[in-house]
């Protein structure tokens, strides 16, 4: 899997990892099940602070897209539903960029979501 | 998998045929002569201490011979051939040997003569190997190893993966060998077993299972990781054992299709004239080019991509 993080981009580098882990699930260099770099092992390779790395992996989490457990670290999902499920975060993600480009509140992306699940 | 051709693989089978047939029909026109039960094992001084019924001696002698053929029309190499006819000869002279020593009169004592007659059968693959080098001429030489061209130059070819002038990234990767992993578990259990099981010298030889599956299972699993500290291969179950080279030492990086027994003689760590290896499985691999032009290789799947970063790093690291 490639994990490449910019510090001259606005995207915050969690966020940047975290994009690494979806893409690379969304285009199949990552599969389900498999297991992600250590924080610290992933931290010095990139250059950059291991809470920034578990960030990223806390992000990943929230969406589903990897479990944390003790001992065994940070875990893609099982199941093949996992790779879709990558691509649809993405895109979640990118439409709230939009929404914020265009100016939206939070209520009213929310809202629109809403309409769109009716 | 081994590019040998058709014909090699039939040279290489040729001398064991010959053997087989040889020895049967030496068995077959002798077989009133010999007696009941075979003499087939020597002490050091020549007399015999084990013997074998016919049909077994003529099953395990068959089988032995048909093994050695397929391991060496399996894995042959051109410049090899001489060794396939030299193993054809000595098995062969051996067992013809064996035949003759045999065929005395009931109550005579059946003598294996060391020196006698395993000169005989040495002399015989000393013969062998000669009518095999001399045959070698008759297989086309082996077209070079695909990817070996354009050594020189830092760098110079090879894929990249552009990166930004601040942007770090990190490639990774586990590969492993499940026959390596099932084997060496295999070998871990019987240590155990062996102990509990067998009488106390006996048990000893349980402790190979902790030599074979320990190196074993480290290896089984490797986890292949390219970033700014170069290229690093280590067991993916614990920090060490590990393989390291760094960005300093890195000339080129680029991916080719690995045969395990053709090109490195086998899977696991492997050490050759001008190239190591750690060879997991045959086909993608990526192979760097050191300085002072040895390789390294290790066999990874998406070896294109850590080809690429490896590259790119190397480029920017000589910058700085």
């Amino acid at each position: 899997m490639l994990f490449r993080v910019d510090p001259a981009s606005s995207v915050p580098l969690g966020d940047q990892i975290a994009a690494c882990v979806r893409g690379a699930l969304a285009d199949g260099s990552a599969e389900p099940g498999e297991r992600l770099p250590a924080a610290r092992e992933l931290a010095d390779s990139l250059g950059v602070n291991v809470h920034t790395v578990l960030r990223g992996y806390q992000r990943l989490r929230e969406e589903g897209l990897i479990e944390l457990r003790r001992g065994r670290g940070a875990v893609i999902v099982p199941g093949v539903a996992a790779p879709d499920r990558a691509r649809l975060v993405s895109r979640l993600r990118e439409a709230a960029a939009e929404a914020r480009e265009l100016g939206l509140t939070e209520a009213e992306f929310l809202e629109l979501a809403r309409t769109s699940l009716s | 998998m081994n590019r040998a051709t058709p014909r090699l693989r039939a040279l290489a089978a040729l001398p064991f045929v010959l053997a087989l047939a040889v020895h049967l029909l030496l068995f077959a026109r002798w077989r009133d002569e010999l007696p009941a039960e075979l003499a087939t094992h020597f002490s050091v001084g020549g007399e015999a201490d084990g013997w074998t019924g016919p049909t077994a001696y003529v099953l395990i002698s068959t089988a032995l011979l048909l093994g050695l053929a397929a391991g060496w029309t399996a894995f042959v190499r051109r410049r090899y051939l001489w060794a396939a006819f030299a193993t054809a000869g000595f098995a062969g002279g051996l067992l013809v040997q064996l035949l003759r020593a045999n065929r005395v009169d009931e109550f005579e004592v059946v003598v294996f003569s060391p020196g006698m007659d395993l000169g005989v059968a040495l002399a015989v693959a000393v013969v062998a190997a000669g009518a095999g080098w001399a045959l070698t001429s008759l297989v086309p030489e082996e077209p070079p190893v695909p990817g070996q061209e354009g050594e020189d130059g830092p760098a110079a070819d090879g894929p990249r993966l552009p990166l930004a002038s601040g942007e770090t990234a990190r490639w990774s990767k586990d590969t492993g060998s499940r026959a390596l992993t099932v084997l060496s578990v295999l070998a871990l259990a019987a240590a155990p077993v062996t102990l509990l099981v067998a009488t106390w010298p006996d048990a000893l030889l349980g402790l190979l299972g902790l030599v074979i599956g320990v190196p074993g299972l480290a290896l089984a699993r490797v986890r292949v990781t390219v970033d700014r500290h170069g290229l690093t291969v280590r067991s993916a179950l614990a920090p060490r054992p590990r393989v390291r080279v760094p960005l300093d030492g890195v000339e080129g990086a680029s991916v080719r299709e690995i045969d395990a027994v053709g090109d490195f003689g086998g899977w696991g760590y492997r050490v050759r004239a001008h190239r190591t290896g750690v060879v997991l499985r045959s086909g993608e691999a990526l192979v760097v080019r050191r300085d002072g032009g040895r390789e390294f290789a290790v066999t990874v799947p998406d070896a294109r991509t850590a080809a690429a970063l490896l590259n790119t790093l190397v480029e920017r690291h000589g910058k700085v």
